[in-house]
């Protein structure tokens, strides 16, 4: 998963070998913190959170098949952008 | 802005229509160029990525558009039944896609048969709007769709004479607005 996480980040920001994807398990669920360079923040994130969005339910997808529970973070992202997924 | 009548038969409703819609695919169809399966060899690798039974199998070019099967469990069991997930692929390879090849190929992806359902679901979504439209004489809003799917309500409506459509609103929020046609002034 966390290998699946940096693919998806890494193809769409300018530095790729700046991404960090740090995994933080939880009970309930494992959280992906995703750093990025801070140039790449917008597009990491996409207008409106699309493309956070996007990888949050790219994540959920791949976490499904293990009937697991994920949460991606892109650090830096508002909270606000995240109500979307 | 008169009243459309709404009084059956409707010439909306002939299902011929619907056909004359497929039968059209072919003649845009054109065997896919090197663009197209670099295109194929990025999603395949997205797939293998992902930790997920799927693979692409391409199903033709339609347009500027690429249509690629996703084959396996998981694609059909996850992507096949999960539209929002199967949308979240389509955009984030698309993305991939035109980062790497510049703008041009786009991916049209399937999984399990959702797009042909969907593609139902739509065609009588858009005519049950359109003669509602057409009997108060009123515009209507659609709730919001992503890009591919506006495309087909509105290429579908295009063919009806006495409604017109447009959008509003930003993605991911885009909405189709259905309108009774203006009747043109001599």
């Amino acid at each position: 998963m966390k290998g699946f996480i940096e693919y998806l980040v890494q193809a769409v920001v300018d530095l790729p070998e700046e991404v960090r994807v740090d995994e933080e398990p939880g009970e309930v669920a494992t959280t992906y913190r995703v750093h990025v360079a801070p140039s790449d923040l917008g597009k990491a994130i996409g207008k409106q959170g699309r493309i956070a969005n996007a990888m949050r339910v790219l994540a959920k997808a791949s976490a499904m098949k293990h009937k697991k529970r994920v949460y991606l973070e892109v650090v830096g992202e508002p909270a606000d952008a995240r109500a979307g997924e | 802005m008169p009243m459309r009548k709404a009084t059956a038969p409707d010439p909306e409703l002939r299902p011929d229509e619907v056909e004359q819609d497929h039968a059209e695919e072919p003649e845009v169809q054109a065997e896919p160029d090197d663009r197209d399966l670099a295109a194929v060899e990025s999603i395949r690798e997205l797939c293998e990525v992902s930790g997920l039974d799927m693979r692409p199998e391409v199903r033709g070019v339609e347009g500027s558009y690429l249509k690629i099967e996703l084959i396996g469990e998981d694609a059909e069991r996850i992507f096949g039944e999960h539209g929002r997930m199967l949308d979240a692929l389509q955009f984030v390879a698309n993305l991939i896609i035109s980062r790497k090849l510049g703008p041009g190929v786009r991916v049209l992806l399937d999984a399990g048969g959702y797009r042909e359902r969907r593609l139902k679901m739509l065609t009588d979504l858009a005519r049950e709007y359109a003669a509602e439209v057409k009997a108060r004489g009123e515009e209507c809003e659609i709730d919001s769709l992503p890009p591919h799917e506006r495309r087909i309500i509105h290429k579908l409506l295009s063919e009806d004479p006495d409604v017109m459509t447009y959008s509003e609103g930003e993605e991911p929020d885009r909405r189709i607005i259905i309108a009774p046609r203006e009747i043109p002034s001599a």
